[in-house]
Order: structure tokens, then C-alpha cells, then sequence
């Protein structure tokens, strides 16, 4: 057990501070204020700077590939939050790559690769359905096999920065017959293929996301990643990543569960409805004196604190429940003006804990609905089974 | 504070750790079945118990080495709060131990004699757990089995003694719970006064709040374990109810509970163990969740069982009714989470006017 201050080489101290400063430049209040009128959480002017500066190739690999050492990985994660980085898009853009780079044809990997680590080129998840939800095997989306190329037909949903990537690894179903986890095959689908349209979505937290959609999309088998039919084998590898279920052991310098990045958004807001409480108005008076504040304000302190120490799977559900249950006491104990979203005058905390509570509904959905969790929780963690379901309708 | 600074998140045990953690698991399990538990409620003090877990050093390690101790750690103190907690064992030992570091840190643990009786545990100690423990009399959890009662009264500490000690009174807690009346006491010595007392004592309430939250985590993990092994077994129209939702996904929710809690609980041990003044709101911040949840999540228990479940001979009952017993003898947790606002309000109010100019302009939407 070790929560204490990780004492850093001269070399690593060296890197710590430049990249807190290249960050500092990069991510400018412009930068920002772009990115939450877009909600993109990607702005292609940093993100090609970090790409040339070698930043992400050295996120992208392992330390034994010459990638960050694990020191440096967190310094890394820990930097990027600090600057508020519009960041998710390479995030999903790692993961696609490291299944292309792990199941795709050697000449696919070397089309991709490149341009991938250099920032140039982005990927985007193609797995939820409009009808589909969590259950990411139930896919309609066909692909049917013409001569050495395949047609595609169907829709996505959250399909988040397919305006802004060049692939969309694209779950398809290649044999309607089969089982679900035996008849699905991975595509990664350049976007630019006629056929694909692409449509944006604006989420309750700002963010934008997209619905695609595929009409007689018709690509070469080289674009296949993994075997027909073997889909399930490819996704597992990749889910697992999304999921944090991947083994870790690094002497505390991982972050404990997926979605800390969100509970840190929390935190950070917390802290500023901390000061803000504390501070005295024109009048004199300051909220902390009144005890129903201080006492919403300690608990919700309390409860935050625990699903931050809250590990794996148990703390990806931890984080959103929490969000969702205490991010409405933080705003009742502002008053009204903590219905006032950032930059508007008289905003209570600048929109802090507003943002929060629309945060928080998205956070308890993407990457796996808690309900996901909650069951990988009661099936691996309790053994109480496979959950039973009524008998399929069809 | 700096949410983003470098820092290990390391919440592994040591060999070390897992050893004593083992050792105390077997220790309860072998002489502290649920027989005991119920065969002790009417006095909430097994004395045959209290002496052979003494006997095992459990007391004695709580002591700093210069004091006649074995120097634990509070992290170590937290792994055996949890299998007290666990067993839901009939001892007192949480407020004895924070009562005797406590008398060890104002140097109040007597002559020879007397700190070799209250080290070993043949003589007991107690606090007032209390955060806002106001004057006269009051209830004390240990205060019909302890020879000596700890409480703070105004800038003093002290330390009450009885010819004949106070009597039990019944509690949901089970606990050897006795209004205590300093005014009755035969014997009354200040053991310390000002500033630097009154932080020993609130030290003292830190720890009692981390073993606390701790043995909480404890007691909820064994009646859910229980939970889900019944509900592996019940059926409900052919199929186990484990695998029904309604069931699995509360159970999924003490689960998640007791791993946040039990973290908590340890990072706060770590910090008042290592750096004390770092994060001084997080021994507060697991008592009030334990506090809070360990009432729900143990009605989960109860409730996955069915009318089993609350039948008074069924093991899930008597750790409900310890899991509100057992938090609320620490009274009122508002108290804690109220020292949680103030003690983070301080400390934010500070570091905004230190660094204003440096914070960044983009704090309403930050990832």
C-alpha cells in the first residue's frame, strides 16, 4: 500500500515539466472554449501537434516496444487531465489501432499505423445499433461477401468522431443463421467509401456524437480485421481494454478504474463549490455558516471519496452512481444560480457542478450501461450466474 | 488541491498485510461462530473472547514500540477492524485500541502495572467516540465492561474511573453500551489540557472512525457472502433468484460499496499513518459513508433472504441490527460530515487565493 508523492528521475522531472508546458501552450482557452461549443472532444490542431511532437506513438506502445514507462505513462494521463485536453478521440482511436496492429492483414496495419501514431489519421468505434443498446453482439448491420469485397448495409449509433476519423471499425453481421458471438466480422471501413453518411447528435452533457449510416458500402476484403465470422474474438480483445478488465500491476501508477477522468471532472468542481461556499459574499455572508449546506457539502465529499478508491469494474459503476446521486444536493446547496451553465453572468461555480449532473447521465451509458456492470459484478465477483431473461420474443 | 498530482494509488497488501489479515479471518472464524455472537448479546461482551484474542498480541500491537506495543500501523489495524467486523465479534477491542494509543500519546498509560494491564488488554479502555460529544452524561459504547473512560471535556482530556462500573443498557448495536456520568465517577484525572490535547483526542476520533468504517466493510461482505449463497440455492419458477436482476444487481451494489468503502477506509489509515496533514478529511469521509451504507446494504442482506432473512435467529438479522448499531454509537454522523465541509473549505479557500491567477479559465467543462 503506497499513496505517496512518486519521487521522479532528473529525467523523468525533465519530461514532467515539459510536457505541463507544451500542454499549457497547446491548450489554449481557445482551444477549450472550442471544444465545449462543439462538443468534439477533439481539436485536430492539438492533436496533430502531439502526434509530431511523438507523444502518441509513445502512448500507443508498451514500454518493451519502446513506448512510455509507466512512470512516464502517468505523468502523461495526469497532464493531459491537468490541461483539460479535448482527448477522448484518441482514446478510441488507440484501442481500434491496437486491434487493426493485433488482427488486420500486415498491409492494412502498415496503411493505418503511420498516419495513426503521427496524428494524422483517427478511427471511430462502430458498434452500438439504434436498436441494439449495451448489447453490442445483437448487430443487424449485414455484410455480404462479392467476390473479394464486401457490402454493407445498416446503421450505428455513437458513432462519436466519425466526422473527424478516416476508419470506422465497424462490427458487421456476416451470417444471420449463426449464433450470435459466431456470425459477427470486424470491418475497419474507410469513411470516405460512398455510401456512408454521416449524421451529428448532440448529447445532454454538450458533447456530440453521430449516427452513420452504411447504403450499399461496398469495400475490399482487405479491410477485414480478423476471421469472417471471428468477430467476437477480435472484439473481446478490445472490449476488454474498454472495460479495464485487463490485469495491471505497476505499483499504484495506473489509474484504479475505468471513467477516474470523470470522477477528476468531479473532483475538480467539488473543490471550486468548496471555495466558492467558503468565500464571503458582498453582504458578508457565506454559505458554509448555514449547516445544511456544510452537511450536503461534507457527504457528498464522503461519497465522492469512496467511489475514488472504489477498484475495476466495481469502481466504473461507482463513479456514475455517484455522480448522478450527489451532483444534485452540490447544486441545491448553491441555490438557483447553480442552474446557470459555464460563462453565464452570475453562474454559481461557473457551471461546474451543472455540467456534472449532465455529465453524469452519459458517464452511466457509454462504454457499457452500469446495468452491464452490475451484471459482470453479480455473475464474476458474487458467481451468481448467468442473469435469466424472459424467453426471447424472436 | 491538485487533483492531477503524482501519486501512487497503490492498494495492495504487503505478505505482511495478508498474513495478519489471514490470521485474525481464522482467529474469529474458529472461536467466534454466530453461536458466540448471539450468546453474548445480553452483556454485548464476551470476556473469555476479549482474553484470548488479547492473547494473540491484538491489543498489544496497537502500541507504539516505545510505549511497551508492537507498533502496528493503522493500516495493519485495519485489516483486523474488518475481521472484527466480519465476525461481528463481541469486543470492544476498536475503542480499546484507540483509547490506549491515545493515553500512549498524551502519556497517561499509568505506572508499570497499570500500562502492562491496559497494553495486554486485562484492563480495558474506552473513549467517547463522539465528534460533537457534548458535557454530561452520556452514552459509551464500551462503558459497562471498561475500567477506564476517555472523553474530552472542553480543552481537557480525561480519563473516569468507577468503584462499580456503569450499568449495560440494551441497544440495537448489541454493544456494552452504559450512560456514563462524569459527575458520578469515583475517580477523575485530567490527563492532558490545550491545544495539543484536544489534538491527540481528535486524532483519537480519526482512528476510531477508519477502524470503524472498516469493521463495517467487514460485517457488510460477510452478510452479503451469505446473501449470495442463498440466493444460489432459492428458486424462484425453476430458476436460482441469484440470477434475476432484481436480486443480483442490489447484491452488485453492497459489492460495490465494500470495495469503495474498504479502500477508503485504508488510503485514509495510510494518510493519518504517513502524512497526517495531507488529507485530514478522509477518516471523516469513510466513517460517513460506511455510516450511511452499512444500514442499506445490510438491509439488502436481510432482504434478498426473504422472511428468512429477517427471522430473528438468521445470522443476516444480527448483522443488520449491528451494521446500525455499531456506526451510530459514533453519534450523529452529520457531525463528521460537517467537519468534512470545513476541513475541505479551509483548504480550498486557502489554495484559491494562492494560485487564482494560475487556475485554468476552463473549469466548467474539463476533459
Amino acid at each position: 500500500m503506497d499513496f505517496s508523492r512518486v519521487a521522479l528521475s532528473d529525467e523523468d522531472q525533465e519530461f514532467q515539466h515539459e510536457l505541463r508546458s507544451f500542454l499549457a501552450e497547446l491548450v489554449t482557452d481557445e482551444v477549450i472554449r472550442r471544444d465545449r461549443e462543439t462538443g468534439e472532444n477533439f481539436d485536430e490542431h492539438v492533436h496533430m501537434a502531439l502526434g509530431a511532437a511523438g507523444y502518441l506513438e509513445l502512448d500507443w506502445k508498451t514500454e518493451a516496444e519502446g513506448g512510455f514507462t509507466a512512470v512516464r505513462r502517468r505523468i502523461w494521463e495526469l497532464e493531459i487531465s491537468r490541461a483539460h485536453t479535448p482527448w477522448f478521440h484518441w482514446g478510441t482511436t488507440a484501442m481500434v489501432a491496437k486491434s487493426v496492429a493485433q488482427f488486420a492483414a500486415p498491409d492494412l496495419t502498415d496503411e493505418v499505423l503511420p498516419g495513426v501514431l503521427a496524428g494524422r489519421t483517427r478511427l471511430c468505434l462502430g458498434y452500438t445499433e439504434p436498436e441494439g443498446g449495451s448489447d453490442i453482439a445483437t448487430c443487424k448491420t449485414r455484410a455480404v461477401r462479392d467476390g473479394d469485397h464486401w457490402i454493407i448495409n445498416g446503421s450505428k449509433m455513437f458513432t462519436s468522431n466519425a466526422h473527424n476519423a478516416h476508419y470506422v471499425f465497424l462490427i458487421t453481421n456476416t451470417d444471420p443463421d449463426e449464433p450470435k458471438h459466431k456470425s459477427l466480422t470486424m470491418f475497419l471501413v474507410p469513411l470516405d467509401t460512398p455510401g456512408v453518411e454521416i449524421q451529428g447528435i448532440r448529447t445532454v452533457d454538450g458533447d456530440r456524437t453521430n449516427i452513420t449510416y452504411y447504403s450499399d458500402v461496398r469495400i475490399p476484403d482487405r479491410y477485414r480485421v480478423g476471421e469472417v465470422h471471428g468477430g467476437w474474438a477480435v472484439l473481446r480483445g478490445a472490449l476488454d481494454q474498454e472495460h479495464g478488465t485487463i490485469e495491471r500491476n505497476t505499483g499504484g501508477l495506473e489509474k484504479i478504474a475505468v471513467m477516474t477522468e470523470h470522477i477528476n471532472v468531479m473532483a475538480e468542481a467539488v473543490d471550486h463549490v468548496a471555495a466558492v461556499v467558503a468565500t464571503a459574499d458582498e453582504t458578508g455572508h457565506r454559505l458554509l455558516d448555514d449547516d445544511a449546506v456544510k452537511l450536503r457539502l461534507g457527504v457528498g465529499i464522503a461519497r465522492m471519496e469512496a467511489a475514488m478508491s472504489t477498484p475495476e469494474m466495481f469502481g466504473r459503476v461507482a463513479i456514475a452512481q455517484t455522480m448522478r446521486d450527489v451532483a444534485p444536493d452540490l447544486m441545491d446547496l448553491l441555490g438557483s444560480a447553480a442552474s446557470l451553465p459555464v460563462g453565464t453572468e452570475g453562474a454559481a461555480d461557473d457551471g461546474g457542478v451543472e455540467y456534472v449532473f449532465r455529465l453524469a447521465g452519459p458517464t452511466g451509458i457509454y462504454g457499457g450501461t452500469l446495468e452491464v456492470f452490475r451484471n459482470m459484478i453479480a455473475q464474476h465477483a458474487l458467481g451468481l450466474g448467468r442473469p435469466n431473461y424472459s424467453p426471447a420474443t424472436r | 488541491m491538485d487533483r492531477f498530482e503524482l501519486r501512487r494509488l497503490d492498494y495492495s497488501l504487503s505478505e505482511d498485510h495478508t498474513d495478519l489479515q489471514s490470521a485474525y479471518r481464522q482467529f474469529f472464524k474458529s472461536q467466534c461462530g454466530i453461536e458466540t455472537v448471539w450468546a453474548a448479546e445480553g452483556s454485548g461482551f464476551d470476556k473469555s473472547l476479549w482474553e484470548r484474542l488479547c492473547a494473540t498480541g491484538a491489543t498489544t500491537m496497537a502500541l507504539p514500540e516505545a510505549a511497551g506495543g508492537d507498533g502496528a500501523t493503522l493500516v495493519d489495524l485495519t485489516l483486523v477492524a474488518e475481521e472484527v467486523g466480519r465476525a461481528i465479534a463481541p469486543v470492544p477491542w476498536i475503542d480499546h485500541v484507540c483509547a490506549t494509543r491515545l493515553l500512549a500519546t498524551l502519556d497517561a498509560l499509568g505506572d508499570e502495572a497499570q500500562s502492562a494491564a491496559l497494553i495486554n488488554g486485562e484492563q480495558l479502555a474506552c473513549l467517547d467516540p463522539r465528534v460533537d460529544g457534548r458535557g454530561g452524561k452520556r452514552l459509551i459504547p464500551a462503558g459497562s465492561v471498561a475500567d477506564h473512560v476517555v472523553f474530552r471535556d472542553g480543552d481537557d482530556v480525561v480519563r473516569l474511573s468507577f468503584a462499580t462500573r456503569p450499568a449495560k443498557v440494551d441497544n440495537i448495536g448489541r454493544l456494552p453500551m452504559a450512560w456514563v456520568d462524569p459527575a458520578s465517577a469515583d475517580h477523575r484525572l485530567v490527563l492532558g489540557s490545550g491545544t495539543e490535547a484536544v489534538a491527540s483526542y481528535q486524532r483519537a476520533l480519526d482512528e476510531w472512525r477508519v477502524l470503524m468504517a472498516a469493521a463495517l466493510t467487514g460485517l457488510l461482505e460477510a452478510t452479503m457472502l451469505a446473501a449470495a449463497e442463498f440466493a444460489k440455492t432459492r428458486y424462484t419458477l425453476g430458476v436460482p433468484i441469484a440470477t434475476l436482476q432484481g436480486i443480483s444487481h442490489p447484491l452488485a451494489n453492497v459489492a460495490i460499496t465494500v470495495e469503495g468503502g474498504r479502500n477508503l477506509a485504508r488510503r485514509a489509515a495510510w494518510f493519518l499513518d504517513n502524512e497526517p496533514d495531507e488529507r485530514p478529511e478522509l477518516a471523516a469521509s469513510a466513517f460517513v459513508f460506511m455510516a450511511q451504507e452499512a444500514p442499506r446494504a445490510a438491509t439488502t442482506a436481510v432482504h434478498v433472504q426473504g422472511g428468512l432473512g429477517v427471522s430473528a435467529e438468521a445470522a443476516s438479522a444480527a448483522y443488520l441490527l449491528r451494521a446500525r448499531g455499531w456506526a451510530l454509537a459514533g453519534g450523529d454522523p452529520a457531525a463528521s460530515a460537517k467537519q468534512i465541509a470545513e476541513l475541505v473549505c479551509a483548504r480550498e479557500a486557502a489554495s484559491t487565493s494562492r494560485v487564482a491567477s494560475l487556475l485554468p479559465s476552463g473549469a466548467g467543462r474539463s476533459i
